[in-house]
């Protein structure tokens, strides 16, 4: 007798959200299936997008061979920004790390401006996180919210802390939420109802926090897995979002990273694919070799 | 369903306190609200008791028996504790609590034998917690087993599957179907024993305020897949009301919820989809979350 594959149907789907808007946009998330259950009834319509990380300040800790691909233009966060475009990325993910209390405590004014800067440069979409001091988010994004009024962005880290006032703004001037929560699906599934209160559940996507390989990878894999399993299998309304796996920063921290460049390729490299797996939509990489890696990788599945 | 009053426990400062300095009416003022309030049992948690656990034991089971008839549930992981109480109890005490440990095996059953009391075993043992049903159902088989060899039947024991919080995450919710599935079959695999449960312990972890509908909730599920009794607060009105047939509406919606049937929420009150909404979360069907009313 011939063996037939079981074809598994399921009722929920991940919605689908844009970032930026016209020619400078791309959708993320809107499958009905499990990560790559390319062979059950569904599909994947989005496959998962890359974007690369630009700071708004020269980075203070970064290995030479992280650096060396934007060492002419790394001052400069508009031209480095610039240069991912040119690197193949999908969008330009900017940290305003200088606003940190702890590091550089920057205004929320200049980074706004700046925010606005980069946006206007470059012809991909652009996702921006404040530095994840709650406080301090809170003065920052509203007002980087505002500079790039309806230009749809991604913006966030939206945290428990701070969801009302961040949430307002974004809502006011028409972007997505990111929502971060610590690494716990029932934390994660909280912010989602009290944001969703008042934040259209389409615009929200989930950053359940992303460790590296070595440092917790697991647990952001079975929290993505689970996620994903709540949402397509048993259609729960607030989970049923995309996915941002905001890795690379978190790779480029370890000693393996930093130590030796093909050691820092691999361990970013090993790390999104298999928080690819897992099911995030959208990965945040540092260096645009672990980029051209990945891609070729999934071309060649 | 067998209440056993949860009040006098050591973790409570008022009470550990009163211990430590012979204070009776703190004590005693514990053990009548619950009598008065329907408790079937008195539990005396008084953790490990390290300190003169004779003499402590023995004045307590004494103060609280000059105000209750009730028998009493000698709450304790120390086995010299834990004999002073069965010894001075005027009425059948409980053992609580006995497992498949080893060292609970040595010093714990053989004192429900002495004493011919009724006695909790948990399910759990030297591997520690089982994780599914069929490993507690064959955990509590060995441990069972064992108890009747040394002469405890069936009758006296009481099983406990353990009851973790259920804002745990993932794994809380699990469980809370797991002990679910696990009353439904108890009986079947071991004629005769009886069931109880840490009801409180569900709710651990959860904002104080929302801890109440989640153990009312849950006890009204475990009672209908067959709990015998449970360790829960005789002081919450409302939950007694529940499993004193006093408001069978509410059972039954919880029932239904239970049993998958179509519920309209448009057509229930505030209180009624609540017990739905949670009734849900507690056979796993729906994300837990602090907000999980509110979604």
């Amino acid at each position: 007798m011939e063996y037939k594959a079981p074809i598994e149907a399921y009722t929920g789907a991940v919605r689908e959200a844009t970032i930026g808007k016209g020619n400078k946009s791309l959708k993320i998330g809107g499958e009905n299936i499990l990560p790559l259950h390319f062979f059950d009834q569904g599909s994947n319509p989005n496959p998962a997008k890359f974007a690369l990380e630009v700071l708004d300040m020269e980075p203070q800790d970064w290995p030479e061979h992280l650096v060396q691909p934007f060492k002419d233009v790394i001052s400069d966060p508009v031209k480095w920004a610039k240069r991912c475009e040119e690197l193949g990325a999908d969008a330009v993910f900017l940290r305003l790390v200088s606003t940190d209390p702890a590091v550089k405590d920057s205004s929320a004014d200049e980074a706004a401006a700046l925010a606005k800067k980069v946006a206007e440069a470059i012809n991909i979409p652009l996702i921006i996180y404040g530095s994840g001091d709650d406080k301090k988010d809170a003065e920052v994004l509203p007002k980087v919210a505002e500079a790039c009024d309806s230009m749809n962005l991604l913006i966030g880290p939206v945290q428990k802390e701070n969801y009302e006032i961040v949430g307002k703004a974004l809502l006011d001037h028409g972007h997505n939420a990111s929502a971060l929560s610590p690494l716990d699906i029932n934390l994660l599934k909280e912010l989602n109802v009290k944001l969703g209160k008042f934040f259209p559940s389409e615009k929200i996507v989930i950053d359940p926090e992303s460790a590296a390989l070595g440092y917790g990878m697991e647990y952001s894999f079975s929290l993505m897995e689970r996620v994903k399993q709540i949402g397509i299998i048993t259609k729960d309304n607030m989970t049923m979002m995309p996915i941002i796996a905001d890795l690379g920063a978190e790779c480029w921290k370890t000693k393996q990273a930093k130590e030796n460049k093909e050691r820092g390729l691999l361990w970013e490299g090993m790390t999104a694919l298999s928080l690819l797996l897992a099911g995030a939509n959208i990965l945040v990489l540092r260096h645009p070799q672990t980029l051209k890696l990945i891609k070729e990788t999934i071309e060649a599945r | 369903m067998v209440i056993i009053g949860e009040n006098i426990h050591v973790i409570a400062k008022a009470v550990s306190v009163a211990i430590r300095e012979r204070d009776a009416k703190v004590i005693q003022d514990l053990a009548k609200a619950q009598t008065e309030a329907g408790a079937n049992y008195i539990d005396l948690n008084v953790g490990p008791m390290k300190k003169d656990p004779e003499e402590n034991m023995q004045w307590l089971v004494s103060t609280v028996q000059e105000v209750t008839d009730l028998s009493l549930s000698i709450d304790t992981m120390n086995p010299v504790a834990m004999e002073a109480g069965l010894k001075h109890c005027k009425k059948r005490p409980l053992l609580n609590s006995a497992s498949g440990k080893t060292d609970s095996k040595e010093h714990m059953l053989p004192l429900a034998k002495k004493y011919n009391c009724n006695v909790v075993i948990s399910v759990i043992t030297d591997k520690g917690m089982p994780p599914d049903v069929d490993s507690k159902i064959e955990s509590i088989m060995d441990t069972v087993a064992y108890a009747n060899e040394l002469g405890i039947p069936n009758e006296n024991i009481w099983v406990d599957p353990i009851i973790l919080p259920v804002s745990t995450a993932g794994e809380g919710q699990r469980f809370a179907v797991t002990n679910l599935e696990f009353l439904k079959i108890l009986e079947d695999v071991l004629p005769g024993v009886k069931s109880t449960v840490g009801l409180s312990n569900v709710s651990n972890g959860v904002p104080d305020e929302l801890r109440p509908i989640l153990n009312r909730v849950y006890l009204v599920m475990l009672e209908k897949n067959g709990l015998y009794s449970a360790i829960a607060d005789p002081l919450d009105k409302e939950l007694m009301s529940l499993i004193k047939g006093e408001m069978p509406k509410a059972v039954e919606l919880i029932y239904r919820t239970m049993d998958g049937g179509d519920i309209d929420l448009a057509g229930l009150s505030q209180k009624e989809v609540e017990y739905v909404k949670t009734a849900k979360v507690l056979m796993g069907e729906t994300l837990y979350s602090d907000a999980w009313l509110e979604s």
